[in-house]
């Protein structure tokens, strides 16, 4: 037996186990596919309505936007189906003592825990805003992508994905002392609407304070904003600054978040028998 | 070589104290009162490797909560434990992988998946060698005669079934201490037969340290020769399961057979009359009386068989539980209980009947 535990061997493990229980409820994969592309493209429609009336919205313009748009939908998809199903779970495994056999295990909790569950039908999102994002690049006007813009883009995603990921399982973690958490989904919901808009919206007396206190407090505006701009707007120094933010902030809430876990975890209390 | 070490082991919860009603749940809002609940009060004990200890008690005694600190899953008020060397809380890898906690009220399967799947998930975990995972799985699967059920969803198999597939899985990466609690809750004769049966010749086999805590007197009685009572967070007893009827009972059951169907009508006068079936009775006796009692039955009536017996053991422990359960309503402490207390209590309460 060897000392230290396969991580890569547990996680694809759980990759595995999560697809035959998914495609054991098969009809419940294919609506919840379904259902959630169907919003994502919905909420395109309402944006093709918008830009009807309007050339571009603080410096986006249509195509520009799209893209902006697919790079949410990349962010969001690998969030609900990586991590998202396990953050609703921690909360319920809080307060039925489920948590119990996972500090029994020889390997990281919180690893154990973030990763158990992947839901593959949120996965379909992520195929469309390919598409999205095939159809609506070659159409920017004066866009000339360069090899770092194509390289960067998937690892600042990846960076958002793991912003957003802390975000939630720090939130989640909170159920540990709150002994129920339910509003998790709520509160997730209200903070990431904020995260889909590009930050130069955000101005004036309400706007300027929001913009920063979701840049730099919870850095949520990062998430979509800089890889989004990375690949939709032409690189320029100008922006570099927040492309090493991105890595700050990625790290920060990493950080951050496993600080949070690690606190409550020696609080745990578990359930009675 | 002592593999569990206890030394003054404490733990207790704050407790939000919620008054009835919905003004009360209103100013519970704002104004909190907590009440400190002493789950397990300072407690001390060795067990050896290769032991087989059961631990009784009521419920709420503190069973489980111990059973919990020793695996790290809670951490301590105060006090010191150790299992293997290791201090449970810290959660060391090194101690998770060489234990196991089975929980007769939960189940840690993937309840969607065939039982297999999970058993892949540990084989990963505690990285087992394959070769070694397939060897430890078929050998389990075999002794517990459920190999056939391996590639079952875990939703679809008895409850009995389920407990099996429960105990192979935290038996794959062959730990060196197994807690058990509860393992048999719930399960019908036949379930709970089999199941002692194999953690008998498990243990044996493999001479691993076991602690189970378990609300059946049979689990008890087939598998353990140490027991450890624990009662209000506080151990009262530790010893075999035979000391316990000399310390905790005062009296034994005498069961006569007369000749002829001569029953005498003032038999009360012996004992307390448990049950008259003529030409049979059977007397309750206290342990200080019974050679006088037995000589003056003998010189009195002509019997053609007699036998005196120790109570069965459950009525004892019934007993002693719901007694220590008044006794703490009433203010004493284990400490009087452990001192016999408890039996004179006992006594003196049934003389007056």
């Amino acid at each position: 037996m060897s000392h230290h535990p396969s991580y890569l061997g547990v996680f694809l493990t759980f990759v595995r186990n999560s697809l035959v229980r998914d495609m054991t409820f098969r009809a419940n994969f294919l609506i919840d596919t379904f259902s959630s592309m169907s919003w994502m493209i919905m909420n395109l429609g309402f944006y093709v309505l918008v830009y009807q009336f309007t050339p571009n919205i603080a410096g986006w313009g249509k195509f520009e936007f799209f893209v902006f748009i697919a790079t949410t939908m990349f962010v969001n998809s690998l969030v609900q189906a990586f991590f998202m199903p396990n953050a609703e779970e921690l909360s319920e495994q809080v307060r039925t003592g489920g948590l119990d056999f996972a500090l029994l295990k020889p390997i990281d909790t919180q690893f154990l825990v973030s990763l158990r569950r992947i839901s593959w039908s949120s996965l379909g999102n992520f195929f469309v805003a390919m598409l999205l994002l095939f159809y609506s690049v070659p159409r920017i006007e004066g866009l000339e992508l360069s090899f770092w813009q194509v390289l960067l883009y998937p690892v600042y995603i990846l960076m958002g994905v793991l912003i957003l990921y802390s975000v939630m399982i720090a939130l989640a973690a909170t159920s540990i002392w709150l002994g129920r958490n339910q509003s998790l989904y709520d509160f997730w919901f209200y903070i990431t609407n904020f995260s889909r808009y590009p930050m130069e919206i955000y101005q004036g007396t309400w706007g300027t304070p929001l913009r920063q206190l979701f840049t730099f407090v919870i850095p949520i505006l990062v998430v979509i904003n800089v890889p989004a701009r990375l690949i939709a707007k032409p690189l320029s120094w100008e922006h570099s600054w927040l492309a090493a933010f991105g890595v700050v902030a990625t790290l920060g809430s990493l950080l951050g978040s496993r600080w949070v876990f690690k606190r409550a975890l020696w609080s745990y209390r578990s359930a009675s028998s | 070589m002592n593999a569990i070490e206890i030394r003054q082991l404490q733990k207790s919860y704050r407790v939000y104290q919620k008054n009835e009603g919905l003004m009360a749940s209103v100013r519970g809002l704002f104004h909190r009162e907590y009440r400190e609940v002493a789950a397990v009060k300072a407690i001390d004990l060795d067990v050896e490797q290769g032991e087989f200890v059961a631990f009784l008690g009521p419920n709420g005694a503190g069973k489980t909560t111990t059973l919990k600190l020793l695996s790290g899953v809670i951490s301590p008020t105060g006090g010191e434990a150790r299992v293997l060397g290791h201090v449970p809380w810290l959660r060391e890898n090194d101690y998770r992988r060489r234990f196991a906690l089975v929980m007769g009220q939960k189940n840690q399967l993937w309840w969607d998946l065939p039982a297999q799947e999970s058993f892949t998930l540990h084989e990963k975990i505690y990285r087992i060698e394959h070769d070694k995972f397939v060897r430890t799985r078929d050998e389990l699967c075999d002794l517990l005669n459920v190999g056939h059920l391996l590639g079952r969803p875990v939703r679809e198999l008895s409850l009995g079934e389920r407990m099996k597939m429960e105990l192979t899985a935290a038996l794959l990466h062959s730990p060196d201490v197994l807690f058990l609690d509860e393992p048999t809750i719930g399960l019908d004769v036949i379930a709970q037969h089999n199941i002692q049966k194999f953690l008998k010749f498990y243990q044996q086999e493999r001479k691993i340290t076991i602690l189970l805590t378990s609300h059946y007197m049979k689990d008890v009685a087939a598998l353990c020769k140490r027991v450890v009572i624990i009662a209000q967070g506080e151990i009262i007893y530790d010893g075999s399961l035979a000391g316990i009827i000399d310390k905790f009972s005062g009296h034994k059951i005498l069961s006569l057979l007369f000749s002829d169907g001569r029953m005498p009508s003032d038999l009360a006068r012996y004992g307390d009359v448990l049950e008259i079936v003529e030409p049979k009775a059977r007397l309750r006796v206290d342990r200080g009386k019974i050679s006088q009692v037995l000589s003056s039955v003998l010189a009195n009536h002509t019997l053609e068989d007699i036998s005196v017996e120790d109570p069965p053991l459950e009525e004892v422990i019934a007993e002693l539980f719901s007694h220590s359960a008044e006794e703490s309503e009433r203010g004493k402490t284990a400490e009087e209980i452990r001192n016999g207390e408890m039996r004179t209590a006992g006594v003196s309460e049934r003389s007056n009947k």
